[in-house]
């Protein structure tokens, strides 16, 4: 089950029951980032790499009516959803969300999950992420 | 297009290609060559031809290079042209995976309606009033035949909310019209501009800036960064220009969603944080108003084919200031600001005004 962009998150591994998101942290200015970072973007000195934690807080969203997302068809939910995570670190997240828009409010807790979106050219399945409303 | 805008420019001018100094090209999806190809088509001179690309500011920014040749001393007439065809361009995504990418999903349509639900959510702002703002500028087309979208009739905030819904809380006649077209203007010296003749305006601001991390900055899939990037080349320009908001006549901003225009009331300085709302319900904003923005349409409905559109809001505040604009005319219109922002991002304002 391969990631879409293995640069900015990875799987679960055992014992874990969500993905984690790929970021930056930099001592000098105390900030993560993510995606990674190549440097502090405020203060240019050094970063590290870091995984993100998997729960945050929802800042925005939206439900866009498209029946496509690249190469995935909602058929008939008519539409997907995207928003705006607050993670604990600081760090804005935009990525979809699962469901449809009267299954959360801005501020809701929510968690990273893993989105299947097609196959390679070996056919393996292909995972991307989302968030989802925690209960 | 861009011929035509050229040649017409040049026509307004009052100068040939020949004395054009230095040539910026604005555009986002042409081919690698095609602004040398189209200065071919004026005139083969000699000239420095350069290629501009900014996103959505893309004409602004080749005006802002064409200021910066003639204020800077390089040459005394230069020219920026802009001409596009976004119904041809690919999306913003980098990822380069055939839309399976975490960059692929957002769309321009989609990050600008998260800018107004949290809108709603902090300020209470609702549908109605980005209806509003959407009709507003619909009917200010109505009075330019150079408008990409001209109704038929006066819009009403019922009819844009009933359009087809794209991204909550946004609608389709509240999205930006997306076509092709061209624009032009020749920028020259205070000699040259005085032996030409005519009304002269003057450009009294050129600012461009792009990000400063911000709490919450977003790195991947912002189309706009944070709003401080508005606040802050707007203060730039204000200070270059030795006026503040108050002394503005009429305002043209990147108004591809109402969310946009709606906060640029208050990041521009024209009303007070958390205000601009009340502008829209008062009709300050609207021709016949205190502070009309989108005079001719804006994104709206004039119409945003890419790289001509800094270019066409340069063009509109030009014919305010020579008072020109027709049936849409500011009266006594003396001093003009252009903002436009970039995906990725960049934020460009120009400020011009009647000498």
């Amino acid at each position: 089950m391969p990631a879409t962009d293995p640069h900015l998150f990875r799987l679960p591994v055992e014992g874990e029951d969500r993905p984690r998101l790929l970021g930056s942290y930099a001592p000098r200015s105390d900030l993560h980032f993510w995606p990674r970072r190549k440097r502090c973007p405020v203060t240019r000195t050094p970063v590290q790499d870091v995984e993100l934690g998997p729960i945050g807080s929802l800042y925005a969203w939206t439900f866009l009516h498209v029946p496509r997302m690249g190469k995935v068809s909602f058929g008939d939910a008519g539409g997907y959803a995207v928003g705006q995570v607050d993670l604990p670190e600081g760090v804005r997240v935009q990525a979809p969300l699962m469901g449809s828009q009267q299954d959360w409010s801005i501020g809701d807790e929510m968690g990273l999950t893993l989105f299947p979106v097609g196959t390679d050219d070996d056919g393996h399945e292909l995972v991307t992420f989302r968030f989802e409303v925690v209960r | 297009m861009g011929y035509v805008a050229g040649v017409a420019a040049l026509d307004d001018a009052g100068i040939d290609f020949p004395e054009v100094g230095a040539l910026y090209n604005g555009y986002i999806g042409g081919g690698i060559t095609a602004g040398v190809h189209l200065a071919k088509e004026l005139g083969l001179t000699g000239l420095p031809v350069t290629h501009v690309e900014n996103a959505s500011a893309t004409g602004s920014s080749a005006f802002g290079e064409a200021v910066h040749a003639v204020a800077g001393g390089r040459v005394d007439v230069a020219m920026a042209l802009g001409f596009d065809d976004m119904n041809r361009m690919g999306g913003l995504g980098r990822s380069g995976r055939g839309g399976l990418g975490a960059e692929d999903v957002m769309l321009p349509a989609a990050f600008f309606a998260m800018w107004a639900t949290r809108r709603m959510h902090e300020v209470g702002t609702t549908v109605e009033t980005f209806a509003a703002i959407a009709a507003k500028n619909w009917n200010h087309a109505r009075q330019n035949p150079m408008a990409q979208r001209r109704a038929d009739h006066e819009m009403t905030v019922e009819e844009v909310l009933a359009s087809t819904m794209i991204s909550y809380p946004h609608t389709s006649t509240m999205a930006c019209a997306a076509g092709g077209g061209g624009a032009a203007a020749v920028v020259a010296s205070e000699d040259v501009a005085r032996r030409l003749g005519g009304p002269m305006i003057e450009v009294v601001a050129s600012q461009q800036r792009s990000e400063t991390y911000t709490d919450g900055h977003v790195f991947l899939g912002a189309v706009i960064g944070p709003a401080q990037m508005t606040r802050d080349t707007a203060a730039d320009a204000y200070e270059q220009a030795g006026l503040g908001p108050r002394d503005l006549d009429l305002v043209q901003v990147h108004d591809a969603f109402p969310i946009e225009e709606l906060v640029y009331y208050e990041l521009l300085g024209i009303c007070g944080d958390g205000e601009g709302d009340k502008l829209v319900v008062t009709g300050e904003t609207s021709l016949g108003g205190r502070i009309p923005f989108s005079t001719d349409g804006g994104l709206t409905a004039r119409g945003h084919p890419g790289g001509p559109t800094g270019l066409a809001q340069i063009h509109e505040t030009v014919l305010q200031l020579r008072g020109g604009a027709g049936p849409r005319q500011v009266e006594e219109a003396r001093t003009g600001l252009c903002h436009m922002a970039g995906a990725g991002s960049v934020c460009v304002v120009h400020i011009l005004q009647r000498a």
